[in-house]
């Protein structure tokens, strides 16, 4: 009897982790992710307490009446902005109190999510393009600026979807993005015979790049309480707007502008 | 060209912007139009007020919470938890130039300028830095004030309260 139900939890808890990794690797806030564990652990009638940080999560899963508990920790998967999943797993979450799920489907519906498709990246790159051209115009910039913000946001993204690829450092990745997209944004403009820098394509080209997940994340966390994984979060966005600014300096640097 | 057409020429493109930004989050494809909507909402909103003579911080303020409060009434049509519709939408506001200038300001400080010079870019970098801290700050609150006027940990939560009540949104 005993062994049965230490089975059940252990599954519920590997269950429960995996729901909770997933979300912090996709970008929910800490809050979100405490609730949702929370949520679908009540509903097989576990108290569960978590420790929520930035690469990884410690849960306990405990069954007072029987004096049972389990300890359970998971690293975090590589952080990647995911919004399709924590929207799934909001749904799922939902659904698992509504219609009592049992840890099987939970398991399935976990795997579907995972694997659901991505933009392809023949959508993703013109459309992160036009919204750097978007950028540029709100800025003040007119309509050869706004082609050379298209380019240069174009080819900076393919070139950090390639380092990612190739699993360099991510802020590297970051940085090599930033350079390329400015690179790009002041060689056309020079070359286009203003003989000038022309600031609004400089400056808004590497503005994909801008951590806003995480910066957001970071300040929803601190008025929520969650002040370590606040700063933690802040730390990060800071880290890759450095990163962003790097790679502006060096693009300067490179055309002695 | 009158004010309100630039204006309205400026939401579509604070909607495209939201909407790249949604992309690369790989928001769920039903999410994307309302994304749209609601950046050009929150971008028109700010140029608005900056029209009418307010700061840039307050302006950014309005409209962020404007992008909050709408994006609770859309989790529920749409369902999906509102910082999806959020996030996307507010980026457009981030003041761009203004970090730019601000970075390379830090730059100019850490080098060797002349006492008149090195004020004068002191006072500049002063400004636009906090200008752009504090707009990121109401951002970012923008987004999350909303929820927490609301009082309720899940936009689903309010919906099951206001069913009681007998007044669907």
């Amino acid at each position: 009897m005993e062994q049965e139900i230490k089975k059940e939890m252990k599954d519920i808890a590997n269950m429960l982790l995996e729901v909770g990794t997933l979300l912090m690797s996709a970008g929910a806030n800490t809050g979100r992710i405490r609730n949702t564990v929370t949520r679908i652990a009540e509903t097989f009638g576990y108290n569960t307490e978590l420790l929520i940080t930035q690469r990884a999560l410690t849960l306990t899963i405990s069954d007072e009446e029987n004096n049972l508990y389990f300890d359970i920790l998971k690293r975090t998967p590589t952080h990647t902005v995911n919004f399709s999943i924590v929207s799934g797993i909001s749904l799922m979450s939902w659904r698992i109190v509504e219609e009592k799920w049992t840890v099987h489907q939970i398991n399935t519906e976990l795997d579907r999510l995972t694997t659901l498709p991505h933009f392809p990246r023949f959508i993703i790159l013109p459309l992160v393009a036009l919204a750097g051209a978007a950028f540029c115009r709100l800025a003040g910039g007119t309509a050869p600026d706004m082609i050379i913000t298209f380019i240069a946001t174009f080819v900076g993204l393919f070139i950090r979807q390639e380092a990612t690829k190739m699993r360099f450092n991510f802020y590297l990745c970051v940085y090599f993005a930033a350079l390329t997209a400015s690179l790009i944004a002041a060689g056309l403009s020079l070359m286009m015979g203003w003989g000038h820098l022309q600031e609004h394509a400089f400056a808004t080209s590497v503005l994909f790049l801008i951590p806003g997940v995480p910066l957001i994340n970071s300040f929803s966390d601190m008025i929520d309480g969650n002040l370590q994984n606040g700063i933690i979060r802040g730390l990060n966005g800071f880290i890759i707007s450095f990163a962003i600014a790097l790679g502006l300096l060096t693009a300067k640097f490179i055309y002695q502008l | 060209m009158g004010w309100t057409t630039t204006l309205l020429e400026n939401g579509i493109w604070f909607g495209f912007a939201a909407m790249g930004f949604a992309v690369l989050f790989n928001v769920p494809v039903r999410t994307l139009f309302y994304i749209w909507l609601l950046g050009a909402l929150g971008g028109m909103t700010k140029l608005a007020l900056l029209h009418f003579g307010q700061g840039i911080i307050i302006a950014s303020l309005s409209g962020s919470t404007l992008i909050g409060l709408f994006s609770i009434a859309v989790a529920h049509r749409k369902h999906s938890p509102p910082l999806i519709f959020a996030i996307p939408a507010v980026i457009p506001m981030v003041p761009g130039i203004l970090a730019y200038r601000m970075i390379l300001g830090l730059i100019a400080l850490a080098g060797d300028l002349q006492p008149d010079l090195y004020m004068k870019m002191l006072t500049e970098t002063a400004n636009n830095g906090l200008k752009v801290l504090f707009v990121l700050m109401s951002l970012a609150g923008g987004v999350a004030i909303p929820m927490l006027i609301t009082r309720k940990e899940s936009a689903k939560e309010l919906k099951l309260i206001l069913k009681h009540h007998g007044t669907e949104m």
